[in-house]
């Protein structure tokens, strides 16, 4: 259990020192954020609709495409000089390469959150006064659902010739199911819609907060558990 | 509230002779899918490998169908060619699994892992599957949970399409599997 630990540890404390030593990353996302807030937030005055009602779609677009780089770099560092190979053929198990990454990931979009989340928040005037534990709950869960999954497909497509492209149809195609209770969740944080006219029709499937969370836990759960058993076989041999 | 096909049925209700047996087999071809993705990343036969490569091509071409008909149904009856129902997103969910299931799988190097990334993407995107079931089940949608006939005619016909439907989709990937083959055997040989 400690050699798992450990391992975990070593390459969790070798990427984000890389990644703080060569602040490569973080800029380039945090800027995306917030320019794409700002497009949107630009469009949503000239078209003269509830801009609250926008927030929450904003800030998961920015979220999702923040996290699809992060994944596609996550590997990608690793190709150079073979970094790949030389970390699969320490004694250590794939399972806890994945993990590691994973973790990176959800620490790195955490980060990307602590400056987009507000500029978000001010661009669109939301308030969520008492509700900043349930807004860090569904952004945390939002991480760990894009990461699971982006980890493991940022992996596979370093072997096409379109890493990026390809990775992006891949991450959204599987990840459609968790963003509609992930935006739900939003706008009943940001507060445009109430619960009860949630309950019903298009929006059904997530009534309300809990069942939005509940939605997004499993497929967190689902998915990281899915993931870290086909890692192996990805990188294997 | 069950969609009810009357005996004598307006002529776009027609459709779900065709719109139900193309969704069936597009459940039915991805879940084939998932199993072979399994037995090759078990076996490593490449056998398994082109099942699941035939099933995605003509599940696909099921999940279109499925889409289109639902499309041209929905203008009849609702007015609109799409709208964010449950089922509707599941649908176009499916759709968009097997595409990016099909992109990846022409994006990879022919050679090496090509077979068993595609079986580990098949395997991710096949837990998306039971989200169509569950959506269509038991979440309150503007989509009709199930048809009901008011002539056993009718019911017969649908099962009628439904069987020769799946056997249609079986052929499909029997001949596919047929040219994957001799295409792999090719590029054997052709290495040689």
């Amino acid at each position: 259990m400690s050699g798992v630990t450990d391992t975990i540890k070593a390459i969790f404390v070798k990427d984000l020192i890389a990644e703080f030593r060569a602040k490569q990353l973080l800029p380039t996302i945090v800027c995306l954020g917030v320019i794409i807030a700002w497009i949107f937030r630009v469009a949503a005055q000239a078209a003269s609709i509830d801009i609250s009602v926008a927030a929450g779609a904003v800030l998961l677009i920015a979220v999702l495409f923040a996290g699809i780089l992060v994944c596609e770099k996550s590997f990608a560092v690793e190709l150079e000089n073979d970094c790949l190979g030389s970390l699969l053929l320490a004694p250590v198990d794939a399972g806890d390469i994945y993990l590691a990454k994973l973790l990176v990931n959800i620490v790195i979009l955490c980060i990307f959150e602590i400056v987009t989340v507000p500029v978000v928040l001010v661009l669109f005037k939301v308030t969520v006064t008492g509700k900043w534990l349930q807004l860090i709950m569904v952004l945390l869960l939002a991480n760990i659902g894009i990461s699971s999954v982006g980890t493991l497909l940022g992996c596979v497509v370093q072997q096409t010739k379109t890493a990026g492209s390809l990775l992006s149809v891949l991450v959204m195609a599987v990840l459609m199911p968790m963003m509609i209770p992930a935006i739900v969740a939003l706008l009943l944080l940001f507060g445009p819609v109430g619960g009860q006219a949630l309950n019903v029709g298009t929006f059904g499937i997530a009534g309300n907060f809990r069942a939005a969370v509940g939605y997004m836990t499993a497929f967190d759960a689902i998915f990281v558990t899915v993931c870290w058993l086909l890692f192996g076989l990805v990188v294997g041999d | 509230m069950a969609l009810s096909v009357a005996a004598v049925e307006p002529v776009e209700y027609n459709i779900v002779y065709i719109h139900v047996p193309a969704a069936i087999c597009s459940l039915v071809c991805f879940t084939v899918l998932f199993v072979c993705s399994i037995q090759h990343l078990r076996t490593k036969d490449e056998f398994w490998d082109h099942v699941a490569a035939a099933c995605g091509e003509v599940g696909l071409v099921f999940a279109t169908v499925l889409n289109a008909t639902g499309s041209i149904f929905a203008y009849a009856a609702w007015g609109v060619w799409w709208t964010p129902s449950l089922r509707l997103i599941s649908s176009a969910m499916l759709w968009f699994l097997y595409v990016a299931y099909l992109i990846l799988r022409v994006s990879l190097p022919d050679e090496g892992r090509k077979g068993r990334i595609c079986a580990v993407f098949g395997i991710i995107a096949f837990v998306d599957v039971p989200l169509v079931y569950i959506s269509a089940r038991y979440i309150p949608d503007i989509h009709w949970p199930k048809v009901s006939f008011q002539s056993g005619w009718q019911s017969a016909a649908l099962g009628l399409a439904v069987s020769g439907t799946l056997l249609l989709a079986a052929v499909l990937i029997w001949l596919r599997v047929d040219i994957l083959k001799s295409l792999n055997q090719d590029a054997t040989q052709g290495m040689k």
